[in-house]
């Protein structure tokens, strides 16, 4: 495959005059929204690698896409609570962060993580950061909500909609007032499960893609969901359907989350890799995923010049203390086990 | 045994040059991964990924646990009511083809229309029943235009009942074909002796048409309950909370959790099921056909 490719592209260069001789093709399992033009274009002018992105829908597909081989990707961006899992797993290679162009500027609460940064070696270079909160539609849900209750509440039965992840269970594990999230012992998670069990009947459908939420959205196919900030109601408004949607962080407070660049094991373009994740840490780079996303920088030097100063303080540049209002995802304790509840809640009738 | 002599009289290197290649064709690509896969069944999930073993834990799993035959069991539910749906669109759409269209062109050109879906992807067409029954879908909109509703009923879509429609749809062809081929089979001098023999139009369908054409609709239902039952997308797209299938929890084995020992023993009871299925199907047609002769 990739030599095949590697003939092609040589093959198209000589038919180019030499121009595109050099150029690479980058292969990126990211999120949806994180290889917009605004990112791709000018990353292609700067270093003659091309980017071809595909999406993954949750954090669990980054090893399941690995696992099935064929040394398809060359970078991945999977959350901070998934970095180790794929680390220890054997599907990376360390990163040297002195090749990471601003890698100083990086916030080094992030940079520094202990998932990132282990037994002495980089494994993944922070990209941007935000939250899951939840969204919904201010003409069709009475009063301002403050609490995940909404999502449990039978008045708005048929129009809930909750994200497939094993995170349903920190959102049921918060309104049962547990606060041991990411270790929850067997009769809490029986609880979480018999919750999310009994939530069946009001959810409409559990979404797998950020695409799939702005549709159910969209088509009013729902009013009320978890999602990930920014992004989806961007998209819904921008469709100006007649109605908006809103965010809104409860009481029981939203998850947060940071997502790092990874060095797939054995990439025969790591010189194209490189060069990607320090273009993702230069003002440009995080400048358009910010924009493109709704998320928050993790480089605030980066972004000093090219973002002004009311979207600054949205995006929560220079606040990393904003971490502490979320509930940063961690890798649970027994992820085996927190997956085997996520399914039978889905198997369940 | 005839077979066998005809066989050692041919020399070797044509018999090779002919079969080698489907013969190699299906070790390599059915027999080698099936037997990899029933191997993958006894190995053991160990964080982070699974390692090489011989144990039935999984199988035990697979039995113990209600989230898997639960679900085998609506899988089954689902599957046989696509195709008793599919056989009573179907049967009567391709009796209509043979029997009622006298000219033979107008029959080839329904014939052809019953298929032409076929050439369009799978998935867009089941994407787009959703754009027919949702919320602000077609059929929302043209009932309410009617002015036979005033607020969208939400039933239509993301149930099992949605997901019992648009399989129907899919797999309705499945049927027409191989019982419009057997219809047409039929030598119409047994119909015209029957109603000879003072047979009404009604027992002559009971005792002839419907008994010769058994073999179409056993290998129509066939065919759709199997692929009713692998689906994977159907649930996906139209199916809502509770329309989780068995080909999406081998999906979600194989991806989110990462455990291919219990995917693959998953995956072997799942072969199983089809191949016992297949078997009654054999059984039956034949039968069919003894009662006949």
């Amino acid at each position: 495959m990739k030599a095949r490719k590697r003939i092609a592209s040589l093959a198209l260069g000589v038919v180019a005059m030499g121009s595109a001789a050099t150029a690479q093709e980058l292969s990126i399992l990211t999120w949806e929204g994180y290889a917009p033009e605004s990112i791709t274009k000018p990353f292609t002018e700067a270093t003659g690698c091309t980017i071809s992105a595909s999406y993954v829908g949750s954090n669990d597909d980054f090893a399941a896409k690995l696992a099935a081989g064929g040394s398809v990707y060359d970078i991945i961006t999977p959350s901070s609570d998934t970095v180790q899992l794929l680390t220890l797993a054997g599907f990376v290679d360390p990163i040297d962060p002195a090749m990471v162009e601003n890698y100083a500027g990086i916030y080094p609460e992030f940079a520094q993580n202990p998932a990132l940064v282990s037994d002495g070696s980089t494994w993944a270079v922070p990209l941007v950061w935000g939250s899951v909160s939840l969204i919904y539609r201010p003409d069709q849900i009475s009063g301002t909500p403050d609490s995940i209750a909404v999502l449990f509440d039978p008045a708005y039965a048929g129009k809930i909609s909750m994200w497939d992840d094993k995170s349903a269970i920190y959102w049921a594990a918060r309104y049962l007032g547990y606060d041991n999230f990411f270790d929850l012992t067997d009769e809490q998670l029986e609880a979480v499960k018999a919750k999310l069990i009994e939530q069946k009947p009001l959810v409409r459908k559990y979404w797998a893609s950020a695409g799939e939420l702005t549709e159910l959205m969209a088509n009013q196919e729902v009013y009320v969901s978890n999602a990930w900030t920014g992004l989806t109601s961007k998209e819904v408004n921008a469709l100006n359907k007649g109605f908006t949607v809103a965010e809104f962080s409860p009481k029981e407070k939203s998850e947060g989350w940071m997502d790092a660049m990874m060095l797939v094991k054995g990439t025969p373009n790591q010189d194209c890799a490189m060069k990607y994740m320090s273009f993702m840490q230069s003002p440009e780079g995080q400048c358009a995923l910010a924009a493109s996303t709704g998320y928050f920088p993790v480089n605030p030097a980066a972004v000093e010049a090219c973002m002004d100063e009311q979207t600054k303080k949205e995006r929560q540049v220079g606040n990393i203390d904003f971490v502490k209002s979320l509930v940063m995802w961690q890798q649970p304790v027994r992820l085996d086990k927190y997956i085997e509840v996520w399914n039978a809640v889905k198997a369940a009738p | 045994m005839s077979e066998q002599s005809t066989l050692m009289r041919r020399s070797a290197l044509p018999f090779l040059g002919l079969f080698a290649l489907p013969l190699g064709w299906a070790l390599l690509f059915l027999i080698v991964p099936y037997m990899i896969m029933i191997a993958i069944s006894f190995w053991t999930r160990q964080f982070p990924l699974f390692v090489p073993d011989f144990q039935f834990g999984n199988y035990l799993q697979l039995f113990s646990d209600p989230q898997y035959y639960t679900v085998i069991l609506r899988t089954a539910k689902i599957a046989t009511m696509v195709t008793v749906a599919a056989i009573c669109l179907g049967y009567p759409l391709a009796y209509f083809l043979v029997f009622v269209i006298k000219t033979e062109r107008m029959r080839a050109l329904l014939y052809m229309l019953v298929i032409v879906p076929l050439w369009v992807s799978y998935l867009l067409r089941t994407y787009t029943w959703k754009t027919i029954l949702g919320t602000d879908g077609a059929l929302n909109s043209a009932l309410k235009w009617l002015g036979l509703i005033d607020q969208p009923i939400s039933l239509f879509l993301y149930n099992q009942w949605s997901m019992v429609i648009t399989l129907t749809y899919i797999f309705v062809p499945f049927v027409v074909m191989p019982v419009f081929a057997s219809l047409e089979n039929i030598p119409r001098n047994l119909i015209e002796a029957s109603e000879d023999l003072g047979m009404r139009p009604f027992g002559t369908f009971l005792r002839v048409i419907l008994p010769l054409s058994a073999g179409g609709v056993i290998s129509g239902a066939t065919v759709t309950f199997c692929l009713a039952f692998g689906d994977f997308v159907a649930p996906v797209l139209v199916g809502g909370p509770d329309g989780t299938m068995v080909a999406n929890l081998l999906q979600s084995q194989f991806g989110a959790a990462l455990n291919w020992p219990l995917g693959s023993a998953l995956a072997t009871v799942v072969l199983l099921i089809v191949m016992a299925l297949l078997w009654v199907s054999a059984r039956l047609d034949r039968a069919g056909r003894v009662a006949l002769g």
